[in-house]
């Protein structure tokens, strides 16, 4: 698996009505699965939508840095948004057409894609070929967010950004949600997910983030990060590192958190 | 294939582009097709007309009657039709976050709007023409027998006229239709569609009449009333229609309205909310940050 930097963020900031929701963040976004967490309203859903490119940021930039796609990035919103009156299948067939023809992409490529996406694959790659006739609003929670990860790997984006994919879901639903994020990530495939669920962050994320009141507070390799803080999982470094309420930078640079904490606005 | 790369790249650009306008077309007029409330509009669109001309009398008499009787009621109805179908047109995928990750697929802003408005200019097609197109087939069965004679020439009545009048309702509704997806471009929420839209329903419907009686009364010759009048869609197909259709049974010389103008008139309304929308789509976002900027000194 390729370590090369899929996508950056660079001092990146982005405030709401005034406040600060994000404040100076920069990271490097590698292969593999980074898990971002935080407590609610550290800034999760805005870094990950400034890294879609759904949100703007306010001060800073998003580059993304990854091998040419003609979708580089994949994104599932926190509220998985499709329209409830289309099937399962329906949804992903019209999300496989915008990426069946290549359009913008340079000279050499333009054409119908000989690799188009197949909305039947999609959706077994997912668990859900049974559930393709069925329409969204018809869907169960879990099998929304399913159809969701399904959606956010249609032509294999190189960068797949996933907002709490397990947020809601019975422990087996989680668990499968994880699981199908984790076997997204495979082919050099960054994938980005925010969780409450650190157990499940433990068990599948390569990399954690570690977000609080809008700053990163450590950022790296998961069993790097535990080590360094002297924890033995997840769970143990999310209190060592927001408890103690020192902020790092993904440098491991120590700074004085500075951003207002504001519960909700970034959910 | 055939031709030189550069020109078998642009037009295999050209057809990628066309594709994806399809594919969000499909989805907007099967998102349409399935919301049962659109159905209910020709049905209550057909009763109001063939109240109008029921109690007109314009039926009996010939096309050009029923085109009088019908003109003041059109003038609201078609605006309201094309309110009701574009007012959320974009808003919905806004709304609910669908757009963002429209957005991560390679989507041009502008063949995204163009699938969404066509799909609805499509769907207003059928609310709109086909409950005139009825009114039209009653007015053939049961008016004077001169009616079935074809002609354009002044003095006669005829179904060509209808045509024409069923023609001109085309581009006023569409106007109407860009300028209420411009609405649903600009609003972020449903509340806030309904307020605008009603707001520039309003505004469009009764305030450009009114605008112009006001300057006739701060003394405008009336002599520039036929350019004025084209300015707005109301006056602009209102004019077409006493141009085109009233006024050739009964007035030869026409001068109703600057007929250039106004087909111009409706031409820019139409481009102008598309413009918006799209402009809005683009740079929306762009424009919160800088907003926000301001916002952010303020506050320091």
């Amino acid at each position: 698996m390729t370590d090369a930097v899929v996508a950056e963020l660079t001092d990146v900031s982005r405030t709401y009505g005034g406040i600060a929701v994000l404040e100076g963040v920069s990271l490097a976004v590698r292969p593999g699965v980074t898990a971002v967490i935080g407590p609610n309203g550290s800034g999760k859903s805005t870094l990950l939508g400034i890294l879609s490119g759904a949100v703007e940021p306010t001060d800073g930039r998003m580059r993304y840095v990854g091998p040419e796609a003609p979708r580089p990035i994949g994104y599932l919103p926190q509220r998985v948004p499709f329209r409830e009156e289309f099937t399962a299948r329906e949804t992903l067939t019209f999300y496989t057409r915008l990426v069946a023809f290549d359009a913008d992409g340079p000279e050499d490529r333009i054409g119908a894609r000989g690799d188009a996406p197949d909305p039947e694959e999609a959706l077994e790659r997912v668990g859900l070929s049974d559930a393709g006739g069925k329409r969204v609003g018809a869907l169960s929670g879990g099998m929304r967010r399913l159809l969701g990860i399904a959606q956010a790997t249609v032509g294999d984006p190189p960068l797949v950004v996933l907002d709490e994919p397990a947020s809601g879901l019975d422990p087996g639903m989680r668990e499968r949600a994880f699981r199908t994020t984790a076997d997204a990530s495979g082919n050099g495939t960054a994938v980005v997910v925010s969780s409450h669920d650190l157990e499940l962050v433990d068990e599948y994320a390569d990399r954690v983030v570690v977000l609080d009141r809008g700053r990163v507070r450590a950022a790296g390799p998961r069993e790097r990060l535990c080590s360094k803080h002297g924890v033995e999982d997840v769970s143990g470094l999310y209190r060592a590192v927001v408890a103690g309420d020192a902020t790092e930078t993904a440098d491991g640079d120590e700074e004085e958190p500075t951003a207002v904490h504001v519960t909700g606005v970034s959910e | 294939m055939t031709g030189t790369p550069g020109e078998t790249g642009g037009i295999e650009r050209l057809r990628g582009h066309f594709l994806v306008v399809a594919a969000v077309f499909r989805r907007e007029l099967a998102t349409v097709l399935r919301t049962p409330g659109y159905g209910v509009l020709p049905v209550g669109l057909l009763a109001l007309l063939g109240g109008v001309i029921a109690v007109g009398g314009g039926a009996a008499t010939g096309f050009v009657p029923a085109v009088v009787d019908l003109l003041l009621v059109t003038e609201v109805v078609v605006p309201l039709v094309a309110f009701v179908l574009g007012y959320r047109a974009l808003l919905v995928d806004a709304e609910t976050g669908e757009l963002a990750v429209i957005r991560t697929y390679p989507v041009a802003v502008a063949g995204y709007v163009a699938g969404v408005v066509l799909a609805r200019v499509l769907a207003f097609l059928a609310v709109v023409v086909v409950p005139y197109a009825a009114i039209g087939g009653v007015v053939w069965a049961t008016a004077a027998p001169d009616t079935t004679i074809f002609a354009t020439h002044s003095g006669i009545d005829s179904p060509l006229l209808y045509v024409r009048f069923l023609g001109l309702l085309v581009p006023f509704g569409m106007a109407y239709l860009s300028l209420a997806t411009a609405v649903s471009a600009v609003v972020s929420s449903r509340r806030a569609a309904v307020a605008v839209g009603v707001l520039a329903f309003v505004v469009a419907v009764l305030g450009s009449d009114l605008a112009i009686l006001r300057a006739l009364a701060t003394g405008t010759a009336p002599s520039a009333i036929p350019g004025l009048l084209a300015l707005t869609p109301n006056g602009a197909f209102r004019g077409l229609v006493f141009e085109g259709v009233i006024g050739v049974a009964f007035a030869p010389d026409g001068g109703f309205v600057d007929v250039g103008r106004a087909v111009g008139s409706l031409l820019v309304w139409t481009v102008s909310g598309v413009a918006v929308s799209t402009a809005t789509l683009a740079y929306g976002d762009r424009l919160e940050v800088v907003i926000e900027a301001v916002r952010t000194r303020i506050v320091d």
